[in-house]
This record gives C-alpha cells, structure tokens and sequence, in this order.
C-alpha cells in the first residue's frame, strides 16, 4: 500500500493568504508520522487541511486513490477521526455519551446506537482505560481524562487515519506514555495510520516513523528520525541560537 | 444504565404529559364563568343542555387553550434551537431580538392593510412575522461574526429589540384609533382573542416545522458538541445552520403572529427541560421542550386570566416573573459550565 495519503502540489492557509506551498509527500498505511516545525509554521492547519476542516488554496489531497474533495461526509468520517484542540460544547453528556458520538457515521438516520454500537464504545474505551470514567460527567473530569475520552472517542470512530494536534500537552508523563503505546498499538493490530503534531521532540524521535519538518513557508524535511535529528539541522529548525544552545548544554537539557 | 437512564425519560415523559392534561382541564374549567368537567364532556359530545356554557367551551376557552398549547411549545422549541444554534443557554426569540423584528414587521403589516381598510389573514400576518424575524436574525449573525462572549451577543439582541419596539411603538402611536386597542392589547403578548381558524393554521405550520425539526436531531446532535467536530463526523455544517436558523424564525414568527412577543419561555422552558432529563440529545429534548413550553404556558395563561380577573395580565408579565429568574440562575452558574 503505496501512497494511502497523497498529496499534489498543495498549497494550504488561512483566508485565502497561503501558509506552506507546494507540498508533495505520500505517506504508507500503517505509518506513525509526526509534524515538527516552529510555533504558527502552520501545523495545525496542514491537519485540518488534510481532515478538510479548513479549505485548501491550491493542489490536492489523496486519500486511498480517492479525492478528498469529493468525498461524502459520510466517506471522509469513516476513513478520518481527529482529536484537535476543540473543547466540546456539549452539555450533560456524560464520559460514555461523549465516546459514543464517535459511532455516529455508522448510526442510522436518527442516530440511535444499536447494541453492536454500545460494545464497540465499551471496547473503545477498556482499550483506553477509561472504562471507570463511563458515568461520570464529561465537564467534571481533569484535562488529562478528557484527553483519554477524547482518545477514546476518535478511535471509536473506526477510522483509518487518525489525526492528533499536539494531543500529548495536557497529560502527565505516565498518561503520555499510555497514550503513545495506544496509538502505536493500533498501528500494530489494524493499520491505523497516524499524524500528529508535538512539540516534544524526544517523543517525537522515538516514536514516529518519519517526521514531516515545516519550517517558513515550506516542508524542509521529510524523513526517518535519523535522518532529521541531527543536532545543527534541529537547532536550524528551530532557530536555537549558539548561546541558548550553550545555555541548554550547561544545564544538560537535551534538545531532542 | 442505559435502563435507568430510559426509565428516567418515561417517567419524565409521564409526567409532562400528566401536567399537560390537568392543566388543559383547567384552562377550560377555571374563569369568569366556573365550568365542570361534566360541561365539558357533554359540550363535547354535543349534548349540551345549556348553550352559554357550550359557546364559551367551542368558541372562547377550548381555542385559546389549544393555542397556547401549540404555541407554548413552538416557543419552547423556537429557544431550543437558538440554545444549540448559538451554544449559548441563554439565547431565546425574545432576548434575540427576533420576537420583537417580528412584532414590528406584523405591526406595519396591520397598519397597512387596516388603512386600506382590508383585514389581514393569518397567512399574511405569519409572512410578515417571519420577513420581521429573519431580518432581526440576519442582524444577530452580523454581530455574531465580530463578538465572541453570550453576554454580549444578548446585549447586542436586547438592543435590536428595543430599535424594533420603538418603531412599533412610533407605528400604534400614529395608527388610527379604533385599530389601537387591538394592536395595543396583541403587542404585549396575550393569548386572547383565539378563533379555531387560528388554530388551524397555527396547528399545520408549527406540526410541520416540528416533524422538520425533529428530523433534524441527528445532526444537531453533532453540531451540539462544536462545529469542528460536526465538521469532523461528516455534517454539513452550513446545511444545518441554514436550517436551524429558517426553522427558529418561522417558529418565532408563527407566535408573534398570533400571540404576539412573549418573554423568556423560549430559554426557561428547555433549561427546565434539560435539568429534568438530565440528556443532551435533541431527540428526547426536541419532544420534552416542546411538551416544557406548552405546559409552562398552559400555567402561565390560567394565571394570567385568573389572577385579577376581570382584569387579564398580559402573558408576558407572568411568563416573567417565572421565567427571568431561571435565567439569572443560567448567568449565575455559567463557571460550572465552563465557557460555552
């Protein structure tokens, strides 16, 4: 499976001003890739561009051979799920209910969950281990139990392609942990093929199969971890100035 | 559970259902003139022995009772839908604004047509209300674009409403006398005056806008929880704004045509509503907010008619004084709810 997500002289932004142009990559089935790349380069639009949240300005997007500007809602709901930095608005939904919103491409017209629905959302979320958050109140639970719902709910979703906007800020380093292996465990058992932008770059090298660099209006790198963690290319990247990179070798703080 | 959670909706249902009908009883029953049940009954068989009593039953208080029924929970409904429109607990019809575009847009129309001495339809008068509404909603979402917080947005609405009154006010203060009593007693909100040709009308409009409505729920589920993530399970989010937005107004505007504007039943009724049934989903809120509306009217008019009688409250000063306070309760717990 070549080229499951492709795309043709891509040119994405916001209100018609251009933020990265020409980008050509293929990315496999089954890959981990993870976005790098300075604060406003544009990482998070370039995965709402490609979950077609925000519209692109030029070239196209691929997915399976297939046109994402042509697919159904419907279409693009069972092959995409996304956990973006939205908080969601919803009120008196309790942990479960927020989870089951996943299943609703697959309900029918009046969105009622069949008993299947309910195991697929029970099943979601002991992968997740939230299972005990089930009653509990959506709006009354810590950022870091959201951030597992919320996990819980995009895999819920049975999707192909999961979509993660810096998901691993708000969680402790044992939930992080958890969290990474989730995903890494889904691209083991069905496939699943992940993008995800992070500012931790130790995270990052370890875990990704290939790390998309976005540096001013372009894609700089595009390449396995070691290809792209050399410390001149990150400090480049990053534009680590030779005394703040003194400063960090005095402390022994690593950059990656 | 999932049963628990199904029995708390019958029960809920049961009673809601339960209120209804006690209180549609006593709309009737309770007036100037004491009614039984017994004079109901036999009214409504058509073997009434005393005449009066069955032309008060058929022509004044079995029509009025059924309007505020239909038009209680299209006003209910008609908040529901700018709640989740807005994400905002405590947008309404009324504090929007809508209502009162509505009113002035129904008042120029009877002002019109009475100078050429032609009585408006309710046909017409429902057009004018929704032209009325979907100006004051075109409005709203202009500033919508340039402000973020809900208590502005409702100050922004509430000022709408007041440039509408005032123009209303200007139209009833230059209209000729005998038409004044009339708009003036229909401008502040009273169910009074109800013909079953009303009904009619106001029965098929609001039952169709609902059955819409009602089909509706799955996507407004999503929408419920954020655009983005509506966005995200394949709705078309400007579809179902669209919608939302033409369905609240014509449900607005069928009220305001027959009953003119009335206060805070659009946001106190679902809030109730929703506290009751514990549940986000449209589907079981689209029914009960309805079901809410009518029976917070139903209640709000035997007051209205009863409290100092003869003299009759206009429904808005009782719908009120039960209703403002819900909202402050809404404002006062807005931390609890986070931003939204």
């Amino acid at each position: 499976m070549e080229g499951f997500i492709k795309t043709d002289k891509l040119t994405i932004g916001y209100n018609g001003r251009p933020l990265i142009k020409d980008i050509d990559i293929e990315i496999k089935k089954g890959e981990i890739i993870t976005i790098i790349g300075p604060n406003g380069v544009g990482k998070s639009t370039l995965l709402k561009s490609i979950a077609r949240q925000t519209d692109v300005i030029g070239g196209s997007i691929f997915i399976d051979d297939k046109e994402l500007s042509k697919m159904s809602g419907n279409e693009l709901s069972k092959k995409i799920a996304v956990l973006f930095t939205d908080r969601i608005k919803g009120e008196m939904m309790s942990c479960f209910d927020v989870v089951a919103t996943g299943r609703y491409p697959y309900t029918g017209y009046f969105g009622i969950l069949s008993k299947s629905d309910r195991e697929t959302v029970e099943n979601t979320m002991k992968l997740v281990k939230v299972e005990e958050l089930k009653d509990r109140d959506f709006k009354k639970i810590s950022d870091g139990q959201r951030q597992r719902i919320m996990l819980a709910r995009a895999l819920c979703q049975e999707p192909e392609i999961v979509l993660l906007d810096e998901p691993a800020t708000f969680l402790d380093i044992r939930h992080k942990l958890e969290f990474l292996s989730i995903l890494e465990k889904m691209k083991e058992e069905r496939k699943l093929t992940v993008i995800m932008s992070v500012h931790e770059l130790d995270i990052a090298r370890k875990i990704s199969d290939r790390i998309l660099c976005l540096k001013g209006d372009k894609i700089d790198r595009f390449g396995t971890p070691e290809e792209v963690f050399e410390e001149e290319y990150i400090c480049e990247l990053f534009d680590v100035k030779e005394d703040i990179n003194a400063y960090a070798k005095e402390r022994n703080i690593s950059l990656f | 559970m999932g049963k628990k959670r199904t029995l708390r909706y019958i029960i809920a249902f049961a009673m809601l259902l339960l209120g209804i009908g006690v209180f549609l009883v006593l709309n009737v029953c309770v007036g100037s003139v004491k009614i039984s049940i017994g004079d109901i009954l036999s009214s409504l068989s058509g073997s009434a022995n005393d005449k009066t009593i069955d032309t008060i039953i058929r022509n004044i208080r079995l029509p009025r009772t059924v309007a505020v029924f239909i038009l209680g929970g299209a006003l209910a409904l008609s908040g529901y839908l700018l709640q989740t429109f807005f994400h905002n607990p405590i947008a309404g019809p009324f504090v929007l604004g809508i209502s009162s575009g509505a009113k002035m847009c129904v008042a120029l129309a009877m002002v019109f047509l009475l100078s050429k001495s032609l009585k408006a339809s309710s046909i017409t008068l429902i057009a004018a209300a929704f032209v009325g509404a979907m100006i004051c909603m075109g409005f709203v979402l202009l500033m919508t674009r340039r402000i973020d917080s809900m208590a502005m947005l409702i100050v922004c609405g509430v000022m709408i409403g007041y440039i509408c009154s005032a123009i209303t006010e200007l139209v009833v203060t230059f209209a000729s006398d005998a038409d004044i009593v009339n708009l003036h007693n229909w401008s502040r909100g009273s169910f009074s005056g109800m013909t079953w040709d009303n009904v009619k009308v106001m029965a098929v409009v609001i039952s169709i806008t609902f059955i819409l409505v009602f089909l509706l729920s799955k996507p407004l589920d999503a929408y419920n929880l954020g655009e983005s993530f509506a966005k995200g399970m394949g709705v078309n989010v400007k579809a179902i704004r669209v919608f939302t937005v033409l369905l609240s107004s014509l449900l607005s505007a069928c009220i305001v045509a027959f009953a003119g504007p009335i206060s805070f039943v659009g946001i106190a009724a679902p809030h109730l509503i929703k506290k009751l049934f514990n549940t986000s989903k449209p589907i079981i809120l689209i029914p009960a907010s309805f079901l809410g509306g009518s029976l917070f009217c139903l209640f709000c008019d035997l007051l209205a008619r009863n409290l100092f009688a003869p003299t009759e409250l206009n429904i808005s000063t009782v719908t009120a004084v039960f209703g403002a306070p819900v909202v402050i309760f809404i404002l006062l717990n807005k931390k609890e709810r986070g931003n939204s």
